[in-house]
Order: C-alpha cells, then structure tokens, then sequence
C-alpha cells in the first residue's frame, strides 16, 4: 500500500492512505451503525470499525432508530503501520449487518463478514494502479463490493455518487478512472455522450437487468473497457458474471448454484446470516431465467414476486400500500409499477379517498418520506374511484 | 403553447417536492443543474410527458435543456 496515494476522494479533496492511518489512530469513538449516505465520510468509519473487530450495522435511510448497540464502548488497539490496519480489516471478525427489502412489513437484515463480502475480490500488483469510480450508495452490497476490490488493492476510490454528469466525466479524465461499477440507471443518465474516454478498462453493470442497447452505447464512449453485467443481491453478494446479455455457471459455482423450473436458487453455504428463507439446502431467489438456444448460458426474466426495481433498488408494493394506508383520509390504495426509460421502473399508486377528495401530492410525499427510503416514494399518484384487482380478488399490478 | 405546459409540468414536479416554482426559463435552462432534477424527478417527468403529449423524451437518451425537451415533443407530433 503506498501512504501518499488517495484512499478515498471527490475530485477536490481526498483523504490519503496515509491520512486514514492518522484517522484510525486518532478517532475518538469507534461506529457500531454507520448510517452516513456520503462514502467519503462513511469508509473511514467501516475501516476502523471493521479494524477494531466491532460489529457495524449499515442501515439507509429508511430504518435508522433500532440499534441499542450503538453507544457501547469497543476497544481501540494501535495501528502501526498501513499493512497492519489493512491486515486487521482483512482478519476482522466483525459482524457486518446490511438490510434488505423484507415479504412483509420491515427491511430484512442480513449478516455478513468482511470474508464473505470480499468472496469475488482480487488482489494482484495487476490491479495495484486501478482507480474506481464509486457510483453505488455505500451501505449497498455492491459499494461494498467495489470498496473491498479497492482497498485491499490500495487503489484510489473516486465518489461518483449523487454527481452530476459533467462532474463525473471530469472526474473519470482528471483522476484517470480505469474501473467503474454502476447500475444501469446510473449509466443510461450520462448518455448521450459524444466524447470519449479512454482511461477506463472495466466497466460493470448490476442491480437491474440492463436494457437493450445501453451496452453499445456505453462501448461507444468507453472504447477500451471491458463490460460485464454483474448477478448480486444482498443475500450473497456476486454470483454470476457476464460479458453480455447472457450468464453461465461456472465450473467452480456447479455445486452451488442451480436452476429449478427456471428459477435460480443458490446454495445455503453461500448466504449471509439472519433471515434468509431457505428450502432444505437451497434457496430460491425469485429471479426466473430464461435459457439460449445451447440450453447452457441463460438471462434474466421476469421476477418472480411483486417486487419492483426502481433504478436499482428493490421496492416491496406492499410495504409501500401499508404506509399510504396511514395516511389521513385515504381508504383503499394499489401501488405498482411501470416501465421507465430513466429508471427502469417507476413507482405509481392509485388511491381511493373518502369522498374522493384529492389530498395534496407533496404532503403525501412528506408524509411517506418519515417511513420510506426517496426510492420507495410512488412518483404518480392518482386519485381514482375504485382500485382495480383481478378475478380472485389480489390486487392487479 | 408547448413550451407553457411543460413549465407548468416541470414547475409541478418541483412542488412536489417541496421547491418553489422557476418563473420564465430560457430554453437553455438545464433540467438537473437548473431545476435542480435527480434521477427520480427526470423519471416522474417522462411519465407526465407521456400522459400529456404521448412521447417518451427520453426513449433514445437524456435530454439536457428546456429547449431540447420542447424540441423533441414537437418533432414527435
């Protein structure tokens, strides 16, 4: 690891490795809950946490207030050197808590280690000089994914997220970006482009399926990256990489991962603790695929459950209906989605009020915004006079 | 006026979420650095647009301005 190289940065200032190091030996307290949606001020935090072996939770915004734990003292060695504090990161055994749309009612958490969260990473001098783009909000399976390939390759983390365009191509030329990870909503808001940029090697695409066409474009202006489109959720973290539209099982995953009446199910070993709902040894995602003519590689179909994925995010229609039930006057409410050239999916919600009185939409949403994460938030409300449902009586999505 | 309905769209979508309207705009006024759009209110924008004009501006890439939005509705009419 070198001391002078930036560790974490947006363009302007940057924390180097070395001031990590001063950072993890100087900090007062230690985060048991680490809530902070800005990775330049979270990662220092999930360091020296995970360096101290304190267990962390990485709630977002939608269930922060449940964490008796957080006040208690942990104990804070010395950190020597970098190669220590990386080496007491990489033997931490501190529980790291990540929350998951739930069936029912609240957020599912799930428990993870810094092992199995850095199951797909890569260490080797080939990637000593990466620099990664950091698109994903940072308690996300994903973010934590690209910080844990950065860090323990001493690369420079370069916060892309919440950025606008032309900040994030200044960026990818200014800092020498060679590596990004992203979801396709992120990716689809910075084209049409027509420069390009040649820094950048890799690139990947995970949280949705990727709609047709948005590989080419992006070829077009990153012209010497590799693409690939990521499986990984947080139950598990990565399973399944492809260069295109179609995914295989590899040889060292045979055992683990299989397809059942085209549904990919995954072995128990593989999944993160708390409560994952498994079958015997297998757990069902609820993601159907369909195969390629050799019967051998497959994409991704239809989910299926209910729910919706909103630019990356996995919105449970239930949760969200519940909530709007809460709020004055409103008597009966569908919530569902619908197809967006933005955000893949964008969330509506029909509602039914006494009298049919329509209430005021930004009061609505201010209300929704106490309980539900700003991707969880319908963003076309109708007011209607009956909600419709199908012949056996559940609600039509 | 096409220009006159889509401020009235764009103007709604910001108090939806609590911002005040922007009166007159020119049509170099960009939807995310001006109006203050994320990625959530460009979505809500093309669901309004589709409703009222029944094109998706944003089928073949972002739009950046006002002017490029009015252009494309009208070049889709």
């Amino acid at each position: 690891m070198k001391p002078e190289r930036i560790f974490i940065g947006d363009g302007k200032d940057g924390l180097s490795y070395a001031d990590l190091l001063g950072f993890a030996n100087g900090a007062k307290s230690v985060r048991r809950v680490i809530a902070d949606e800005n990775p330049p001020s979270f990662f220092p935090e999930f360091v020296l946490s995970l360096a101290c072996g304190a267990d962390v939770a990485l709630p977002d915004a939608a269930n922060i207030g449940d964490f008796p734990q957080a006040d208690l003292p942990v104990r804070k060695p010395r950190f020597d050197s970098l190669d220590a504090l990386a080496n007491a990161v990489r033997n931490s055994r501190s529980k790291i808590d990540l929350f998951t749309s739930g069936t029912t009612g609240k957020p599912r958490k799930i428990s993870h280690t810094v092992q199995s969260l850095s199951r797909s990473v890569r260490v080797s001098d080939a990637h000593s000089d990466d620099v990664w783009g950091f698109a994903y909000h940072p308690s996300h399976i994903a973010g934590l994914q690209v910080f844990f390939q950065a860090f323990f390759n001493g690369n420079e983390i370069v916060n892309l997220f919440g950025r606008q365009k032309r900040e994030i191509f200044g960026l990818v030329v200014r800092r020498k970006i060679s590596h990004i990870s992203a979801t396709p909503t992120f990716y689809r808001l910075l084209l049409p482009e027509p420069n390009v940029y040649e820094s950048v090697r890799r690139l990947t695409l995970g949280g949705e399926k990727s709609t047709g066409g948005l590989l080419e474009k992006l070829g077009a202006v990153f012209p010497n990256a590799k693409i690939n489109n990521i499986y990984a959720a947080t139950e598990f973290g990565t399973l399944l990489v492809s260069d295109g539209e179609y995914f295989s099982i590899p040889q060292s995953a045979a055992e683990l991962v299989r397809i059942d009446s085209g549904v990919l199910c995954v072995h128990k070993s593989l999944l993160g603790g708390g409560e994952v709902p498994v079958d015997g040894q297998w757990y069902k995602t609820r993601d159907m695929v369909e195969f390629a003519p050799d019967g051998l590689r497959f994409k991704f179909a239809a989910r299926q459950s209910d729910f919706i994925n909103v630019g990356g995010y996995k919105v449970n229609p239930s949760r969200v209906e519940d909530v709007l039930r809460g709020f004055g006057g409103v008597v009966d409410v569908r919530v569902y989605g619908r197809k967006n050239s933005v955000l893949g999916n964008i969330l509506c919600a029909d509602l039914k009020t006494e009298d049919g009185a329509e209430a005021d939409i930004a009061e609505i949403r201010k209300f929704l915004s106490e309980s539900l994460g700003q991707y969880e938030i319908p963003r076309k409300i109708a007011f209607v006079s009956e909600i419709e449902s199908t012949r056996t009586g559940k609600i039509k999505r | 006026m096409i220009q006159e309905k889509i401020l009235r769209i764009l103007n709604s979508i910001r108090e939806n979420r609590s911002l005040p309207p922007l009166a007159d705009v020119a049509s170099s006024a960009r939807l995310r650095e001006d109006f203050g759009f994320d990625s959530f209110d460009l979505a809500e924008l093309t669901v309004r647009i589709e409703d009222e004009f029944s094109v998706d501006v944003f089928e073949d890439g972002i739009v950046e301005t006002v002017g490029e939005l009015c252009a494309k509705i009208e070049k889709a009419r």
